[in-house]
């Protein structure tokens, strides 16, 4: 049997053929973002149109350093940073919830950084030991559609007690604590606002309202936006930019106080340019920073700022500490698993 | 075949061919141990891990909450009613395009195969829009019809899984004998006779293969249940909330190890449906060619068209909704919503499209390659290969996505050159579709009779030979669907990805998820809209540039 004769063509094919889909690969191939002086790599939270409007500002005041951003949504974020854990891809955590910052195994990454203008952020909107500190944040709201509730005949609620009136049975939605953060905020300033006896009594007769509970935090305020319920329990920012989108809905602040979470900024122990990963978080709490975290964010934590318009025609006052409910972080993080085993076992069918 | 002869049968191989079947079963077998067992395990060993140690406890602490038989009564209600569902619904479409001489089956067939051209999510935006509680149906009529919970998912999950079901069952029907056909008949056999004991026998193997694909894709999809499921919990969206919402690694592992059990059952099932299967091709077979029958092709039109027209519904309304100025509130038409406001723009589909084509590459060789390997050489290892190769369908694309991190971010680990670049991107899509590019491949390998490859071999020739001059000229059709299921897969897949972008290698897909996610669902609209045009026109080049090689009739999509 001549096999030499047999096999050659086919092998010269496949051979070519498995060249060819490395070759290709290669070319295909973006060069991966391992750090470079002057390139750093940040994970952030922020969502995409802010993300780019900071960028933007940022590539003005540092143009010798390049950024480059992956931007996931937080418990995504979270679950990617720990299972990087061991080589961690990224220089700077940017923009990210504070209460996952506190988990343990995400502050082991971390190495304390206090930016030279960091009186600028008052201490409470930073780690004592310095391993983060917030620069902006956000806070609960409802949203209501309004052709919903006129179509209804309802009042708009504007507190918390409103809400559990039987006029908006089967009207509500809010996101799940197990798999929002959002969620997990709300339930966790109104058992610390109430007290927990009282609050989980309220969360009670909040659930025979409930229409559903939703998985993430800005999906209860774009269903009510849709007119898919009548109130989404959500954040403020989402409500504002809904507004700003034309959306037939009314944002409210609930008069007992909002919950709130903050945003914090970090530099990570193994990043391998540390001089531009500074200079990127010297930045987070500038001048140059703040304004444009102004145009955008419902809670800058730095002092003394304009109120931008499309704010305050959503009716977020120009002072926003007189409606923000004080969240006690640590106690929220420690209590986790409690509150959501707890919560889990009343409401989840 | 028994154990005995198939035994025999290995031994009998000449050396040089035992060799060639010892490389192609070898390779395949150890990539699949690389890219799906490594990182699986990566990820699953966290389940046995608890705060006192190794052990069982997060097992039982999960199988003692009164919420697990719920959770898991609702996945496996929601599983087999949408697979029951789809099977005869795709198989009589299948039927329809394969089988009968109705018109328009080109047209048909793209509109089947259109929920495979968006990511997930789309369905169950679609869905919202359509039947939501301020969807077009009740805004229009008046009604209050609240499609949230079961039947969102049962729609929406049917409607995903139908393309899939179809591609493998259209696949089955495509050939058969049409000697037998002309027996029966000749014999006296009426329609219905022949379908039950000709037709249904002859694709047994692939109504098989399209349950397993169709039940392990429902039970493991999370974009639906997230989006229309309302309060009705099932697992996928359990580990979602236990490592998204709660960062708790070990509890979203043990929910992934109970997915894998499914998948455990099907190759038991397999093994036994594959002893039933005869090969409809042999070489004297006459390919059976339907004949015109007007009354017969107008009935199977009229199903084929509901069928079109209610998938074409949900499509519609996504482009629709792409083109109005504010969902549902102004529908006045613009186009503003093209102007995507995200961070690289427009850039992410062309790294889809890059990732796609090399998603494609990658599984002509290695997907068709495994299929035929497991075929071919019958050895005592390929049982495992098998439950390798169809192991990924069971598992959720969080947990696939998660385990490649933690497998290959070592440096110095072999693979970890590819980390960080769009080849682990593409490797990663072609091991979480494998299953179902495997078994489309083996679906259409099983059909061709042996007896070709032992005419080949009478003649003298190797078995490299015979896949060069007999196997592949009959099946590259397939092997090039395979290539255009795995583009389209990649092009529209969230989950597991998710995990792998970097900030250069951004995707169309997470476009999507993001402008849902804040709310902007025009532009999310809008983007899905890109990316199906996108699959559509490659759809359209590949048909032309085979009609330029003079080739005509190959169904792409199959």
């Amino acid at each position: 049997m001549d096999m030499t004769s047999v096999q050659r063509p086919a092998l010269n094919c496949i051979t070519r053929l498995v060249t060819g889909v490395f070759v290709g690969a290669a070319l295909l191939l973006a060069v991966p973002g391992i750090s470079q002086a002057g390139k750093i790599t940040v994970y952030t939270s922020y969502e995409e149109d802010e993300l780019a409007a900071f960028l933007e500002a940022m590539s003005k005041d540092l143009p010798d350093v390049e950024v480059d951003v992956l931007r996931l949504s937080t418990g995504d974020l979270r679950a990617r940073m720990l299972a990087e854990a061991d080589n961690p891809k990224h220089d700077v955590i940017w923009g990210w919830a504070a209460t996952s910052m506190v988990d343990p195994r995400i502050l082991e990454m971390l190495e304390p950084y206090s930016p030279a203008d960091i009186d600028k952020v008052p201490a409470r909107f930073r780690d004592k030991d310095g391993y983060w500190f917030a620069t902006t944040g956000y806070m609960g709201a409802f949203c209501v559609n309004n052709e919903e509730m006129s179509k209804d005949n309802l009042a708009i609620p504007s507190s918390w007690q409103d809400l559990i009136k039987p006029e908006y049975k089967g009207k509500l939605v809010m996101p799940n604590p197990a798999s929002s953060g959002t969620g997990y905020l709300h339930v966790a300033s109104i058992l610390q606002m109430m007290g927990e006896e009282d609050g989980w009594a309220y969360l009670d007769e909040l659930d025979k309202n409930m229409d559903q509970y939703i998985k993430s935090g800005s999906k209860p305020c774009n269903a009510a936006s849709a007119g898919e319920n009548a109130i989404g329990i959500s954040f403020a920012l989402r409500a504002i930019k809904n507004i700003d989108e034309g959306y037939p809905i009314t944002m409210v602040i609930p008069s007992e106080g909002a919950g709130h979470e903050l945003e914090a900024n970090a530099l990570m122990k193994t990043s391998q340019n540390k001089e531009d990963a500074k200079k990127f978080l010297d930045w987070s709490v500038s001048k140059g920073a703040e304004a444009e975290y102004n145009k955008w964010k419902s809670i800058v934590t730095m002092q003394g700022r304009d109120m931008p318009e499309k704010f305050k025609n959503a009716g977020l006052p120009d002072d926003i500490s007189t409606v923000l409910f004080e969240v006690d972080y640590a106690w929220a993080a420690e209590n986790r698993d409690r509150i959501i085993t707890e919560w889990q076992k009343r409401y989840e069918k | 075949m028994s154990v005995l002869s198939s035994k025999a049968r290995a031994s009998a191989l000449p050396d040089s061919d035992r060799l060639f079947g010892v490389f192609t079963v070898g390779a395949t077998g150890l990539l699949l141990v690389t890219f799906v067992l490594v990182p699986l395990w990566a990820i699953l060993k966290n389940s046995f891990v608890t705060p006192e140690g190794i052990g069982l406890d997060n097992f039982v602490r999960y199988f003692t909450d009164a919420r697990f038989v719920t959770v898991v009564g609702n996945t496996f209600e929601v599983g087999i009613s949408v697979t029951l569902t789809t099977l005869v619904l795709a198989y009589g479409f299948a039927y329809a395009v394969q089988r009968t001489c109705m018109p328009f089956k080109g047209v048909l067939r793209i509109i089947a195969l259109l929920p495979v051209f968006s990511p997930s999510l789309v369905q169950a935006l679609g869905l919202q829009f359509l039947l939501g509680r301020n969807g077009f149906v009740n805004r229009t009529f008046g009604t209050e019809i609240d499609i949230y919970g079961f039947w969102g998912i049962f729609i929406s999950d049917t409607v995903y899984a139908f393309p899939h079901a179809f591609l493998i069952l259209s696949t089955a029907l495509a050939v058969a004998d049409a000697r037998l056909y002309e027996s029966a008949e000749s014999l006296g056999a009426g329609p219905w006779r022949i379908f039950r004991t000709v037709t249904l026998p002859g694709t047994r193997y692939g109504i098989a293969s399209a349950a397993f694909v169709v039940f392990t894709i429902v039970i493991t999809d999370f974009g639906n249940p997230v989006v229309i499921g309302g309060n009705y919990s099932v697992l996928a969206v359990e580990i979602y909330n236990q490592v998204s919402g709660q960062a708790n690694f070990a509890m979203g592992a043990v929910i992934g190890v109970l997915l894998l059990l499914p998948a455990a059952l099907a190759v038991t099932g397999e093994k036994w449906i594959a002893r039933r299967q005869f090969a409809s091709l042999t070489s004297q077979s006459v390919p059976l060619v339907p004949r015109p029958n007007p009354a017969r092709d107008a009935a199977w039109f009229a199903y084929s068209v509901l069928v079109a027209l209610a998938i074409l519904s949900l499509v519609a309304i996504v482009i629709y909704a792409s083109f109005v100025r504010l969902w549902p509130y102004n529908l006045s038409l613009s186009l503003r919503h093209y102007q995507f406001d995200v961070q690289n723009g427009i850039q992410p589909l062309w790294t889809s499209i890059s990732v796609a084509i090399l998603t494609a590459l990658l599984a002509i060789v290695f997907v068709t390659g495994a299929a035929y390997a497991n075929h071919a050489f019958p050895m005592r290892a390929n049982r495992i290969l098998y439950f390798l190769a169809i192991l990924p369908a069971a598992v959720p694309g969080m947990v696939l996505g998660l385990g490649y991190i933690l497998a290959f971010n070592t440096p110095g680990q072999p693979v970890y050159w590819i980390y960080d670049t769009i080849l682990i991107i593409a490797v990663c899509n072609v091991y979480h579709y494998h299953a179902q590019g495997f078994l489309l491949a083996t679906t259409n390998i099983k059909q061709i009779s042996s007896t070709f490859d032992e005419a080949s071999a009478t003649l003298g020739a190797t078995k490299l030979r015979t896949v060069w001059r007999v196997t592949l000229p009959m099946i590259w059709p397939t092997v090039l669907a395979v290539g255009v299921f795995f583009f389209m897969r990649a092009m529209v897949t969230l989950s597991a990805v998710i995990f792998l972008i970097t900030p250069s290698t951004q995707l169309a897909a997470v476009s999507v998820l993001y402008l849902d996610d804040r709310g902007a669902l025009n532009q999310a609209a809008a983007f899905a809209v890109c990316i199906m045009a996108t699959v559509v026109a490659f759809l359209v080049l590949t048909q032309l540039a085979l009609r330029l090689a003079g080739i005509r009739g190959v169904n792409l999509v199959r």
